[in-house]
Protein backbone atom coordinates (compact mmCIF):
# COMPACT_ATOMS: atom_id res chain seq x y z
CA UNK A 1 0.00 0.00 0.00
CA UNK A 2 1.57 3.27 -1.14
CA UNK A 3 1.70 6.47 1.10
CA UNK A 4 -0.65 7.94 -0.84
CA UNK A 5 -3.47 5.04 -0.55
CA UNK A 6 -2.80 5.41 2.83
CA UNK A 7 -3.45 8.38 3.27
CA UNK A 8 -7.01 8.07 1.73
CA UNK A 9 -7.80 5.33 3.33
CA UNK A 10 -7.28 7.45 7.08
CA UNK A 11 -9.54 10.04 5.47
CA UNK A 12 -11.87 7.77 4.56
CA UNK A 13 -12.09 6.29 8.03
CA UNK A 14 -12.20 9.71 10.11
CA UNK A 15 -15.37 10.20 7.35
CA UNK A 16 -16.25 7.35 8.81
CA UNK A 17 -16.09 7.82 12.54
CA UNK A 18 -16.91 11.71 12.44
CA UNK A 19 -20.66 10.40 11.05
CA UNK A 20 -20.69 7.41 13.58
CA UNK A 21 -19.71 9.58 15.94
CA UNK A 22 -22.45 12.52 14.88
CA UNK A 23 -25.64 9.86 14.45
CA UNK A 24 -24.74 8.92 18.32
CA UNK A 25 -25.40 12.19 20.15
CA UNK A 26 -28.65 13.54 20.96
CA UNK A 27 -30.98 14.37 18.06
CA UNK A 28 -30.78 18.06 18.65
CA UNK A 29 -27.14 18.33 18.16
CA UNK A 30 -26.67 15.32 15.55
CA UNK A 31 -26.66 17.16 12.68
CA UNK A 32 -25.03 20.34 14.01
CA UNK A 33 -21.92 18.42 15.48
CA UNK A 34 -21.56 16.13 11.78
CA UNK A 35 -21.21 19.56 9.74
CA UNK A 36 -19.58 21.18 12.24
CA UNK A 37 -16.75 17.90 12.76
CA UNK A 38 -16.42 17.78 8.89
CA UNK A 39 -15.81 21.43 8.73
CA UNK A 40 -13.21 20.71 11.02
CA UNK A 41 -12.22 17.80 9.33
CA UNK A 42 -11.77 19.74 6.26
CA UNK A 43 -9.33 21.74 7.82
CA UNK A 44 -6.91 19.23 9.19
CA UNK A 45 -4.33 17.67 7.21
CA UNK A 46 -5.10 14.71 5.40
CA UNK A 47 -4.28 11.71 7.17
CA UNK A 48 -3.49 10.92 10.63
CA UNK A 49 -4.78 14.23 11.63
CA UNK A 50 -8.03 13.69 10.11
CA UNK A 51 -7.94 10.35 12.20
CA UNK A 52 -7.00 11.61 15.48
CA UNK A 53 -10.08 14.03 15.52
CA UNK A 54 -12.13 11.30 13.91
CA UNK A 55 -11.28 9.00 16.68
CA UNK A 56 -11.59 12.51 19.28
CA UNK A 57 -15.30 13.14 18.08
CA UNK A 58 -15.92 9.25 18.77
CA UNK A 59 -14.48 9.52 22.46
CA UNK A 60 -16.47 13.14 22.36
CA UNK A 61 -19.70 11.89 22.40
CA UNK A 62 -19.66 9.50 25.65
CA UNK A 63 -18.98 13.19 26.85
CA UNK A 64 -21.35 14.65 25.18
CA UNK A 65 -24.44 11.95 26.15
CA UNK A 66 -23.47 11.97 29.74
CA UNK A 67 -24.11 15.28 29.68
CA UNK A 68 -26.94 15.56 28.15
CA UNK A 69 -28.69 12.76 30.15
CA UNK A 70 -27.57 15.19 33.52
CA UNK A 71 -29.17 17.76 32.00
CA UNK A 72 -32.58 15.89 31.53
CA UNK A 73 -32.64 14.93 35.26
CA UNK A 74 -32.05 18.41 36.47
CA UNK A 75 -34.92 20.07 34.10
CA UNK A 76 -35.24 23.11 36.34
CA UNK A 77 -32.63 24.38 36.13
CA UNK A 78 -31.39 28.05 35.24
CA UNK A 79 -29.55 29.32 32.11
CA UNK A 80 -25.97 29.23 33.76
CA UNK A 81 -24.67 27.94 37.31
CA UNK A 82 -26.69 24.96 38.04
CA UNK A 83 -25.90 23.73 34.23
CA UNK A 84 -22.44 24.64 34.64
CA UNK A 85 -22.12 23.03 37.98
CA UNK A 86 -24.06 19.68 36.35
CA UNK A 87 -21.87 19.29 33.59
CA UNK A 88 -18.53 19.61 35.66
CA UNK A 89 -20.14 16.97 38.18
CA UNK A 90 -20.91 14.77 35.71
CA UNK A 91 -17.20 14.98 34.36
CA UNK A 92 -15.71 13.90 37.44
CA UNK A 93 -18.44 11.95 39.53
CA UNK A 94 -19.90 9.59 37.23
CA UNK A 95 -19.06 6.04 37.09
CA UNK A 96 -17.14 5.90 34.01
CA UNK A 97 -15.94 9.00 33.97
CA UNK A 98 -13.05 10.15 31.47
CA UNK A 99 -10.67 9.32 34.54
CA UNK A 100 -11.76 6.60 35.37
CA UNK A 101 -12.01 4.82 31.81
CA UNK A 102 -8.16 5.97 31.78
CA UNK A 103 -7.35 4.23 35.19
CA UNK A 104 -9.10 1.28 33.80
CA UNK A 105 -7.37 1.29 30.35
CA UNK A 106 -3.94 1.87 32.18
CA UNK A 107 -4.50 -1.16 34.66
CA UNK A 108 -5.05 -3.09 32.35
CA UNK A 109 -2.54 -2.40 30.54
CA UNK A 110 -0.50 -3.09 33.19
CA UNK A 111 -1.87 -6.54 33.75
CA UNK A 112 -1.45 -7.54 29.77
CA UNK A 113 1.96 -6.57 30.62
CA UNK A 114 2.84 -8.69 33.81
CA UNK A 115 0.76 -11.96 32.41
CA UNK A 116 2.65 -11.85 29.32
CA UNK A 117 5.75 -11.54 31.86
CA UNK A 118 4.43 -14.63 33.15
CA UNK A 119 3.34 -16.51 31.04
CA UNK A 120 5.28 -15.89 27.95
CA UNK A 121 8.17 -14.02 28.74
CA UNK A 122 8.65 -15.63 31.54
CA UNK A 123 9.02 -19.24 30.05
CA UNK A 124 11.87 -18.20 27.71
CA UNK A 125 14.12 -16.97 30.80
CA UNK A 126 13.72 -20.60 32.25
CA UNK A 127 14.72 -22.08 28.95
CA UNK A 128 17.40 -19.46 28.43
CA UNK A 129 18.99 -20.28 32.07
CA UNK A 130 22.14 -22.04 32.20
CA UNK A 131 22.36 -25.79 32.75
CA UNK A 132 22.90 -27.42 35.68
CA UNK A 133 26.60 -28.54 36.62
CA UNK A 134 26.73 -32.43 36.74
CA UNK A 135 29.35 -33.75 39.09
CA UNK A 136 30.97 -36.91 38.47
CA UNK A 137 32.71 -38.87 41.26
CA UNK A 138 35.63 -40.66 40.10
CA UNK A 139 36.32 -44.00 41.97
CA UNK A 140 40.14 -44.04 42.20
CA UNK A 141 42.47 -46.34 44.16
CA UNK A 142 44.97 -44.78 46.57
CA UNK A 143 48.40 -47.50 46.57
CA UNK A 144 48.51 -49.57 49.50
CA UNK A 145 50.46 -47.46 52.85
CA UNK A 146 53.80 -48.07 53.02
CA UNK A 147 55.63 -49.59 55.65
CA UNK A 148 58.35 -47.72 56.99
CA UNK A 149 60.51 -48.65 59.59
CA UNK A 150 60.98 -47.61 62.77
CA UNK A 151 64.37 -46.01 63.53
CA UNK A 152 65.41 -46.91 67.28
CA UNK A 153 64.85 -44.44 70.12
CA UNK A 154 68.40 -43.48 71.49
CA UNK A 155 69.06 -44.51 74.96
CA UNK A 156 70.10 -40.92 76.43
CA UNK A 157 70.57 -42.10 79.85
CA UNK A 158 73.36 -45.33 78.55
CA UNK A 159 75.24 -42.80 76.31
CA UNK A 160 78.67 -41.51 77.38
CA UNK A 161 80.33 -38.31 76.28
CA UNK A 162 84.30 -39.18 76.35
CA UNK A 163 86.09 -35.79 76.99
CA UNK A 164 89.57 -35.85 76.38
CA UNK A 165 92.02 -34.72 79.14
CA UNK A 166 93.98 -32.13 78.98
CA UNK A 167 98.20 -32.36 78.80
CA UNK A 168 99.36 -31.41 82.46
CA UNK A 169 103.06 -31.07 80.10
CA UNK A 170 102.96 -28.94 76.74
CA UNK A 171 106.10 -30.30 75.17
CA UNK A 172 107.79 -27.55 72.37
CA UNK A 173 110.22 -28.64 69.25
CA UNK A 174 112.91 -26.00 70.05
CA UNK A 175 114.51 -24.22 67.07
CA UNK A 176 117.47 -25.84 65.08
CA UNK A 177 120.53 -24.48 67.02
CA UNK A 178 122.05 -22.00 64.53
CA UNK A 179 125.60 -22.01 63.95
CA UNK A 180 127.53 -18.83 63.36
CA UNK A 181 131.10 -19.36 61.18
CA UNK A 182 132.12 -23.69 60.73
CA UNK A 183 129.46 -25.13 59.53
CA UNK A 184 129.46 -28.39 60.75
CA UNK A 185 127.84 -31.11 59.00
CA UNK A 186 126.63 -34.25 61.05
CA UNK A 187 125.20 -37.35 59.15
CA UNK A 188 121.67 -37.70 59.59
CA UNK A 189 120.12 -39.94 62.38
CA UNK A 190 117.98 -42.24 61.51
CA UNK A 191 116.10 -44.31 63.44
CA UNK A 192 115.52 -48.46 62.36
CA UNK A 193 116.50 -46.65 58.78
CA UNK A 194 113.06 -44.75 58.06
CA UNK A 195 112.51 -41.51 57.59
CA UNK A 196 114.25 -38.60 58.91
CA UNK A 197 114.76 -37.87 62.46
CA UNK A 198 113.32 -35.48 65.03
CA UNK A 199 114.95 -32.84 67.63
CA UNK A 200 114.94 -34.12 70.95
CA UNK A 201 111.79 -32.74 73.08
CA UNK A 202 112.44 -30.32 75.69
CA UNK A 203 110.80 -30.14 78.48
CA UNK A 204 109.17 -26.19 79.70
CA UNK A 205 109.38 -25.74 83.41
CA UNK A 206 105.67 -23.92 83.30
CA UNK A 207 104.28 -21.94 86.62
CA UNK A 208 101.11 -21.14 86.74
CA UNK A 209 100.41 -17.53 88.13
CA UNK A 210 97.36 -16.61 90.12
CA UNK A 211 96.47 -13.63 92.79
CA UNK A 212 99.62 -11.64 93.76
CA UNK A 213 100.34 -9.54 96.21
CA UNK A 214 98.04 -5.93 96.86
CA UNK A 215 95.57 -8.29 95.43
CA UNK A 216 91.99 -7.23 97.06
CA UNK A 217 90.52 -9.49 99.87
CA UNK A 218 86.80 -11.18 99.00
CA UNK A 219 85.79 -9.08 102.33
CA UNK A 220 86.40 -5.81 100.82
CA UNK A 221 83.87 -7.01 98.03
CA UNK A 222 81.53 -8.95 99.53
CA UNK A 223 78.07 -7.92 98.24
CA UNK A 224 75.49 -6.16 100.93
CA UNK A 225 73.14 -8.05 99.87
CA UNK A 226 74.64 -11.62 100.13
CA UNK A 227 75.63 -10.21 103.52
CA UNK A 228 71.99 -9.64 104.97
CA UNK A 229 70.81 -13.08 103.25
CA UNK A 230 73.57 -14.89 104.56
CA UNK A 231 75.05 -16.47 101.52
CA UNK A 232 78.40 -18.31 101.51
CA UNK A 233 79.83 -19.59 98.80
CA UNK A 234 83.24 -20.69 96.28
CA UNK A 235 83.16 -19.17 92.98
CA UNK A 236 85.52 -20.12 90.12
CA UNK A 237 87.18 -17.21 87.71
CA UNK A 238 88.66 -17.23 84.75
CA UNK A 239 91.59 -14.80 83.85
CA UNK A 240 93.79 -13.75 81.49
CA UNK A 241 97.12 -12.21 82.53
CA UNK A 242 99.81 -10.33 81.00
CA UNK A 243 103.21 -10.78 81.88
CA UNK A 244 103.17 -7.66 84.00
CA UNK A 245 99.86 -9.20 85.91
CA UNK A 246 96.82 -6.90 84.72
CA UNK A 247 94.12 -8.69 82.84
CA UNK A 248 94.16 -8.84 79.38
CA UNK A 249 89.78 -9.39 79.19
CA UNK A 250 87.43 -9.41 81.00
CA UNK A 251 87.40 -12.30 83.96
CA UNK A 252 84.54 -14.80 83.29
CA UNK A 253 83.25 -17.26 86.01
CA UNK A 254 83.93 -20.63 85.00
CA UNK A 255 81.61 -22.39 88.05
CA UNK A 256 79.18 -20.26 90.32
CA UNK A 257 79.13 -20.07 93.80
CA UNK A 258 75.10 -20.66 93.62
CA UNK A 259 74.73 -17.16 94.53
CA UNK A 260 74.50 -14.71 91.56
CA UNK A 261 75.05 -11.64 94.01
CA UNK A 262 78.34 -13.61 94.97
CA UNK A 263 79.69 -14.53 91.48
CA UNK A 264 79.09 -10.91 90.78
CA UNK A 265 81.37 -9.72 93.65
CA UNK A 266 83.70 -12.55 92.52
CA UNK A 267 83.78 -10.74 89.45
CA UNK A 268 83.88 -7.17 90.18
CA UNK A 269 87.24 -8.03 92.54
CA UNK A 270 88.81 -9.92 89.80
CA UNK A 271 88.45 -6.78 88.10
CA UNK A 272 89.88 -4.64 90.83
CA UNK A 273 93.34 -7.25 91.50
CA UNK A 274 94.35 -6.54 87.86
CA UNK A 275 98.05 -5.67 87.94
CA UNK A 276 98.32 -7.79 91.67
CA UNK A 277 98.29 -11.14 89.27
CA UNK A 278 101.29 -13.08 89.12
CA UNK A 279 102.01 -13.84 85.85
CA UNK A 280 102.69 -17.61 84.38
CA UNK A 281 106.15 -18.14 83.69
CA UNK A 282 107.74 -21.16 81.50
CA UNK A 283 111.09 -21.37 82.69
CA UNK A 284 111.30 -18.78 85.03
CA UNK A 285 109.94 -16.12 81.72
CA UNK A 286 106.74 -14.64 82.78
CA UNK A 287 104.47 -15.03 79.83
CA UNK A 288 100.89 -14.51 78.76
CA UNK A 289 98.42 -16.86 80.04
CA UNK A 290 94.89 -17.52 81.28
CA UNK A 291 94.09 -19.87 83.91
CA UNK A 292 91.38 -19.90 86.89
CA UNK A 293 91.63 -19.32 90.65
CA UNK A 294 88.80 -19.64 93.79
CA UNK A 295 87.55 -16.81 95.44
CA UNK A 296 85.54 -17.77 98.74
CA UNK A 297 83.03 -15.45 100.19
CA UNK A 298 82.53 -16.70 103.99
CA UNK A 299 80.93 -14.68 106.86
CA UNK A 300 83.26 -16.09 109.58
CA UNK A 301 86.20 -14.37 107.99
CA UNK B 1 -13.26 23.78 36.68
CA UNK B 2 -10.72 21.48 34.73
CA UNK B 3 -7.60 22.90 33.75
CA UNK B 4 -8.87 22.05 29.92
CA UNK B 5 -11.62 24.41 30.20
CA UNK B 6 -9.02 27.09 31.53
CA UNK B 7 -7.20 26.81 28.61
CA UNK B 8 -10.02 27.44 26.26
CA UNK B 9 -11.43 30.23 28.16
CA UNK B 10 -8.10 31.77 27.78
CA UNK B 11 -8.17 31.48 24.20
CA UNK B 12 -11.38 33.26 23.75
CA UNK B 13 -10.14 35.99 26.33
CA UNK B 14 -6.96 36.66 24.28
CA UNK B 15 -9.50 38.72 22.10
CA UNK B 16 -12.53 38.44 23.57
CA UNK B 17 -14.69 39.49 20.31
CA UNK B 18 -12.91 37.06 18.44
CA UNK B 19 -15.13 34.45 16.97
CA UNK B 20 -13.46 31.28 16.91
CA UNK B 21 -14.26 27.54 14.96
CA UNK B 22 -13.54 24.47 16.69
CA UNK B 23 -10.24 24.34 14.41
CA UNK B 24 -8.73 27.52 15.43
CA UNK B 25 -9.88 27.27 19.32
CA UNK B 26 -7.71 23.49 18.75
CA UNK B 27 -4.74 25.36 17.22
CA UNK B 28 -4.79 27.93 20.23
CA UNK B 29 -4.84 25.27 23.12
CA UNK B 30 -3.72 22.18 21.69
CA UNK B 31 -6.42 20.01 22.79
CA UNK B 32 -8.04 16.89 21.15
CA UNK B 33 -11.24 17.09 19.63
CA UNK B 34 -12.59 14.02 22.39
CA UNK B 35 -12.01 17.15 24.43
CA UNK B 36 -12.36 19.94 23.24
CA UNK B 37 -16.00 19.67 22.02
CA UNK B 38 -17.82 18.96 25.25
CA UNK B 39 -16.29 21.79 26.63
CA UNK B 40 -17.39 23.77 24.05
CA UNK B 41 -21.30 22.50 23.77
CA UNK B 42 -21.11 22.78 28.20
CA UNK B 43 -19.72 26.67 28.05
CA UNK B 44 -22.26 27.24 25.73
CA UNK B 45 -24.92 25.54 27.29
CA UNK B 46 -24.19 27.55 30.49
CA UNK B 47 -24.41 30.92 28.66
CA UNK B 48 -20.60 31.17 28.47
CA UNK B 49 -20.63 31.05 24.76
CA UNK B 50 -23.01 31.99 22.10
CA UNK B 51 -22.44 29.97 18.50
CA UNK B 52 -23.23 30.67 15.14
CA UNK B 53 -22.99 29.01 11.51
CA UNK B 54 -20.05 30.74 9.29
CA UNK B 55 -22.32 32.17 6.81
CA UNK B 56 -21.07 31.12 3.88
CA UNK B 57 -22.58 28.93 0.79
CA UNK B 58 -21.32 25.19 1.11
CA UNK B 59 -21.79 24.34 -2.35
CA UNK B 60 -19.78 27.50 -3.40
CA UNK B 61 -17.18 27.32 -0.91
CA UNK B 62 -16.57 23.93 -1.34
CA UNK B 63 -16.44 22.81 2.34
CA UNK B 64 -18.95 22.35 4.87
CA UNK B 65 -19.75 25.54 7.13
CA UNK B 66 -17.89 26.43 10.36
CA UNK B 67 -19.50 27.03 13.83
CA UNK B 68 -18.11 29.98 15.31
CA UNK B 69 -17.96 30.65 18.96
CA UNK B 70 -18.04 33.33 20.88
CA UNK B 71 -17.26 35.08 24.39
CA UNK B 72 -20.89 36.05 25.65
CA UNK B 73 -20.79 39.45 28.25
CA UNK B 74 -22.01 37.22 31.03
CA UNK B 75 -18.71 34.57 30.23
CA UNK B 76 -16.49 37.80 29.86
CA UNK B 77 -17.09 38.39 33.05
CA UNK B 78 -17.32 35.13 34.74
CA UNK B 79 -14.36 34.33 32.88
CA UNK B 80 -12.37 37.34 33.55
CA UNK B 81 -13.48 36.65 37.54
CA UNK B 82 -12.34 32.92 37.37
CA UNK B 83 -9.16 34.26 36.33
CA UNK B 84 -8.98 37.08 38.43
CA UNK B 85 -9.29 34.84 41.61
CA UNK B 86 -6.03 33.01 40.28
CA UNK B 87 -3.86 36.21 40.23
CA UNK B 88 -5.06 36.97 43.36
CA UNK B 89 -4.23 33.63 44.94
CA UNK B 90 -0.85 33.95 43.36
CA UNK B 91 -0.49 37.67 44.10
CA UNK B 92 -1.41 37.03 47.98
Amino acid sequence: MTSERKVEWMDRAAGCLVHYAARRTPEPLSQRLEEEWLADLAERRPGFARLRLGIGCYWATYSIAREQRVAAVAPARTHLAPASVAGFMSENSALFSRRTATFLLVASLHAAVLLGLAVGVGSKFIKSAPPQFVVDQIDKTLPPPIDLPVPPTPDWNTTQIIVPQPDDKLTFEPDPPSVVGDVKETPPETQGGTGPSLPPAVTVNRVQGGPGIGFPSAHDFYPPAAIRRGEQGIATVSACVDARGRLTSDPTIVQSSGSQRLDQGALTLAIAGSGHYLATTENGKPVNSCYAFRIRFDLKN
Amino acid sequence: MSLQTLKVLEAFLENPTDQLSGAEVHQRCKLASGTLYPILLRLEAAGWFVSRWEAINPSSAGRPRRRLYRLTPTGLKRASDVFASFNRGVLA
